[in-house]
């Protein structure tokens, strides 16, 4: 009999994407490839948009050796005009998996910058080269590094850095990786040619590794204003959320040594005279709206302990108990621990108060929140069933539980602030269809921002028809936070809200010539898997996009229904020309006559009254 | 051949001049048809027709004329209407190519006129679309189509002592009897078209089998009865129709009926009396004074007939007739009830059961006795 030890190791965030690299869509040569660029050619726009920089971006694909064939090594280079990176956070950025600048909540194409990384990582272990990452921040000088990322110490390694004087700003990442480009070419050509669509403030160019150049300059010159950073929404938060945003609003009381005091002389403008005590407090009574919340404790611990600066100096504060009202504190002077009562009518109270024990429920809703005021607060702690100055650092996990339960469950809330969302706009995105489409019939909606679980959203949807669109549509392009949605297509919602209509309702039939543009923008999209493809049916977001489509359904269907009619005109019109005439024939040599009627009178009139439709077909006659 | 009187030459002076002015009838009734539509053009007008119903609705039972009729409901058929120009065109061409045939007096046939109107840039889906354009010219000139020289191709035949003189193009003035074939004459253009010259026959026997056709010709019925035999060959075409009634009309002749022993046969011999729905817009083809005498489901009892059982459509027919008002009252309606009674049915052909002479020996001059007191 013998004993197996379990062996437990942590591993490294970017050890652990090594090892599950398909999750971010790295499992083969052609979707590696694909993937990559999109990683890029997003941060650049990211990067871009954040700054309202009109986005130039520059994608190159080239064969390491064009003879060798696929999968082959390539080196993919993606340059933009944005505002780069700084030096410093080069390294981190490039070097570390979950490093980045985007963890706010508002949209944003990618989430985490996770997945730049995951490409470097994936080039690196499939050719063993260096990313090379050229920015510069001024538009004077340029930093470039070459960098490999330490696995398991989720470290970067710096194998070169040099700088040189340049022209421009922007950002340049190139990445040797193994790709498969003629497998995966259809796929980023339109991946580049949707992007270009959605966003049509942009000039994007491909450079592909057969020599072919395809460019896509920007046609419309405003950038779509920038999103903004909101607080969450009640409904889309969970218990370890809440318990983010407690440890944020309660403060550790602050450690009252010679460069703390220093600090608070500082803030109160005393310079190094030596007040007396009641002379500082008067100070800070008169100066406190603009003290820091640091300076505001430490005045409130003296003002308990009736000390000023010197004898401060000697103590230090061991414990604030706030329900028994008592300040702890070893004295270093006398060597023994002493505890003062506090005055809980005094103000200062109240500030240690908050700062020991965090906000009271209703202030935490309302500062921590978006869209809740004092009554809402109040309301929710009622239904909540929590009194409204519980300081949420005392809560239980028990009563975080429930405080998260009932946060889903309280319908008062308003709808979620939409501010954070970037929609393109009818009018781009209506030129946008134009240019691509040339089509016979344009339409574009945007629906007004909704919610699921707390995470606003908004519908963009446009319909074309005619025009230079192939037949067998409709085809639907799908976008999601400004990406071309190009795999899973089968299983989206987008797909389903268009298979489920019955577009023989809106006189649309056959093989139409047509195209459906759809976009949502939303803080998170539901994506139903780790790739990003495809979006999973929440019944709030169906139900927008069902709305959104019937709306242009509706005025394709006006559309369809007028060509419908001078369609019929055109061939009323062609049916006199052809039969008139002869019935004219028969009719002159019936009658005997040598000469035709002039018949064409009223073929003539005909072409003018063709919008009128004179019905005699079933005309009956009583005699 | 002896030399014709002048009393006999006057005759067919009469003759030729009657089919003459038939003719002319004709021409002139499209003649003003389409000088109207001509008017309508050069007027900037877009012309239109009046065209009888022909929709069940409009098929009444008229009891003078004996015979169905369409009513007073008429559609507008107009080439404004884009859905009926094409249809419009079909009729004026239509009318167009019956004016030409009569005029050269060349015949068509149903067929003829399907395949004739490629010439001319009109498009027939199929012939029952032509064959229905056709119907609709006879329903607005109430006219048959044949007087527009339009035959239909299914053939009945004719065997007697009857003379007739050809009066289309090529045969002008030639005769002909119409017993020098034993194997009878069929019903076609020119004999529906021939002048009826004389007979000595004093009875029609129209007939519903090719084969019993054959027999009396064999049994020199047409002699021993003063008769003529016509093969109807099942439903009467209209020629035959036509035939009939003229043989009526002109030479005075009464007309029975001999049928199967089955609903469908009782109704062949009423078409041939008060005509189908399916013509009720004519009113040349009917013979409202012909006889049914057989064979009757009466017969059937009374000669001990070998019977078959009725289908389940037979019976249905039977159902569907009884609502017919032709068949309210007489043997028409007691017949119906005793085949309904029986749910049986016999062939002309049962007689053979007796002997292959029984039916001309023994029935016929029974029934033909029975005919006078119809």
């Amino acid at each position: 009999m013998s004993l197996i030890k379990e062996k437990f190791n942590q591993i490294s965030p970017s050890e652990f994407f090594y090892s599950n690299r398909d999750l971010a869509g790295f499992s083969n040569p052609t979707r590696s490839l694909y993937t990559a660029v999109r990683e890029f050619v997003e941060n650049a726009l990211d990067a871009c948009d954040q700054k309202g920089i009109l986005p130039d971006v520059h994608l190159i694909i080239k064969a390491v050796d064009p003879e060798k064939s696929d999968p082959k090594p390539y080196i993919l280079t993606v340059k933009d005009n944005g505002p780069g990176i700084d030096p410093e956070h080069i390294p981190l950025a490039f070097g570390t998996v979950l490093y980045g600048s985007k963890f706010g909540l508002k949209q944003a194409r990618g989430m985490f910058g996770l997945g730049a990384t995951m490409a470097i990582l994936y080039g690196q272990i499939t050719t063993n080269k260096p990313v090379t990452v050229k920015s510069s921040v001024d538009g004077n000088t340029q930093d470039e590094f070459e960098l490999l990322l330490d696995i398991q110490k989720n470290k970067p390694v710096i194998v070169k850095h040099t700088t040189k004087e340049v022209s421009k700003k922007g950002l340049s990442v190139s990445i040797c990786l193994e790709g498969d480009y003629s497998k995966a070419g259809n796929k980023i050509r339109d991946y580049v040619y949707e992007t270009s669509l959605i966003t049509p403030y942009a000039s994007i160019t491909f450079d592909d590794p057969k020599g072919e150049k395809f460019s896509h300059p920007r046609f419309v010159k405003d950038i779509p204003p920038p999103p903004t950073i909101i607080r969450p929404h009640p409904h889309g938060i969970d218990v370890e959320r809440i318990r983010r945003m407690i440890v944020e609003s309660q403060f550790e009381i602050p450690n009252i040594d010679d460069a703390m005091i220093e600090k608070v002389r500082k803030d109160l403008g005393l310079s190094m005279k030596n007040l007396s005590f009641t002379a500082i407090m008067d100070k800070a009574k008169k100066k406190w709206k603009t003290l820091s919340r640091q300076v505001r404790v430490v005045i409130a611990l003296m003002s308990f302990l009736k000390m000023d600066f010197e004898k401060l100096n000697k103590i230090k504060i061991e414990d604030i108990d706030m329900p028994n009202k008592k300040l702890f504190y070893w004295d270093f002077g006398d060597s023994q621990s002493k505890s003062v009562d506090m005055d809980p009518e005094s103000s200062y109270f109240k500030q240690l108060t908050n700062t020991v024990q965090g906000e009271p429920l209703t202030t935490f809703l309302t500062k921590r929140f978006q869209r809740i005021g004092p009554t809402t607060a109040l309301k929710f702690a009622e239904f909540a069933g929590f009194k409204p100055e519980k300081r949420m650092g005392t809560m239980t996990n028990q009563e975080l539980v429930n405080l998260s339960d009932s946060l889903q469950k309280f319908d008062d809330f308003l709808a979620p602030d939409p501010s954070c969302l970037a929609p393109l706009g009818e009018g781009p995105l209506e030129k946008g269809i134009q240019k691509f489409f040339n089509p016979d019939f344009a339409a574009v909606v945007q629906r007004p921002a909704s919610a699921y679980s707390g995470f606003p959203f908004i519908i963009e949807m446009g319909i074309a028809y005619g025009g230079d669109i192939k037949t067998g549509g409709p085809h639907v392009y799908r976008y999601a936070n400004r990406i071309p949605l190009l795999y899973d297509e089968g299983s989206d919602v987008v797909l389903k809200v268009v298979n489920d209509t019955d577009w023989g309702r809106y006189k649309v039939k056959g093989d139409p010539p047509f195209i459906i543009v759809s976009h949502i923008c939303s803080t998170r999209i539901p994506y139903k898997t780790a790739g990003k493809e495809n979006v999973a049916d929440r019944p709030e977001i169906e139900r927008e996009l069902r709305l959104g489509l019937q709306y242009l359904s509706r005025k394709l269907a006006a559309y369809m229904s007028k060509r419908g009619q001078a369609d019929m005109a055109k061939k009323r019109a062609n049916l006199y020309a052809k039969y008139i005439p002869l019935i004219a024939t028969f009719a002159t040599e019936l009658a005997g006559k040598k000469k035709e009627p002039n018949f064409k009178k009223i073929l003539e009139n005909e072409n003018i009254e063709s919008k009128k439709t004179v019905d005699e077909e079933n005309e009956v006659e009583n005699q | 051949m002896k030399l014709k009187t002048n009393k006999e030459k006057n005759k067919i002076k009469d003759r030729s001049k009657k089919a003459d002015e038939k003719q002319k009838n004709i021409l002139e009734m499209l003649k003003s048809h389409g000088a109207k539509i001509y008017d309508d053009l050069e007027n900037g007008q877009f012309p239109k027709f009046s065209i009888p119903s022909r929709s069940v609705s409009n098929i009444v039972y008229d009891k003078n004329l004996r015979q169905y009729i369409l009513g007073n409901n008429s559609a507008i058929r107009s080439s404004r209407n884009s859905s009926q120009l094409r249809s419009f065109t079909q009729l004026m061409w239509l009318a167009f190519f019956a004016n030409r045939l009569t005029q050269e007096k060349k015949s068509s046939t149903l067929r003829d006129v399907y395949y004739s109107s490629q010439a001319f840039a009109i498009e027939f889906e199929d012939q029952s679309e032509s064959d229905n354009i056709i119907v609709d010219l006879e329903a607005v000139t109430s006219k048959p189509r044949e007087d527009f020289h339009i035959f239909p191709e299914e053939r009945s035949s004719i065997f007697g002592d009857l003379n007739i003189e050809y009066t289309i193009p090529g045969y002008e003035g030639k005769t002909m009897n119409l017993s020098n074939h034993p194997d009878g004459y069929s019903i076609g253009p020119s004999l529906t078209t021939a002048e009826l010259v004389d007979t000595s026959a004093e009875i029609v026997i129209a007939i519903e089998k090719g084969g019993l056709f054959t027999r009396f010709v064999e049994e020199q019925i047409d002699k021993k009865f003063k008769s003529i035999i016509i093969n109807t060959g099942g439903q009467a075409p209209r020629s035959t129709r036509t035939l009939l009634k003229r043989l009526h009309e002109e030479m005075s002749l009464p007309v029975i009926v001999l049928t199967d022993g089955d609903v469908y046969g009782e109704h062949i011999a009423m078409v041939i009396k008060s005509g189908s729905a399916n013509a009720a817009h004519l009113r040349e083809l009917t013979v409202p004074d012909a006889k049914w005498v057989g064979v009757w489901a009466t017969d059937i009892e009374k000669y001990k007939l070998p019977t078959i059982p009725m289908t389940e459509s037979d019976i249905k027919r039977c159902y569907d007739l009884q609502k017919d008002p032709r068949y309210q009252d007489g043997i028409w309606k007691k017949e119906l009830d005793v085949f309904l009674r029986l749910k049986r049915k016999a062939e002309l052909e049962a007689f053979s059961k007796y002997g292959l002479t029984n039916i001309t020996e023994k029935y016929l001059p029974q029934k033909l006795e029975l005919a006078k007191s119809l």
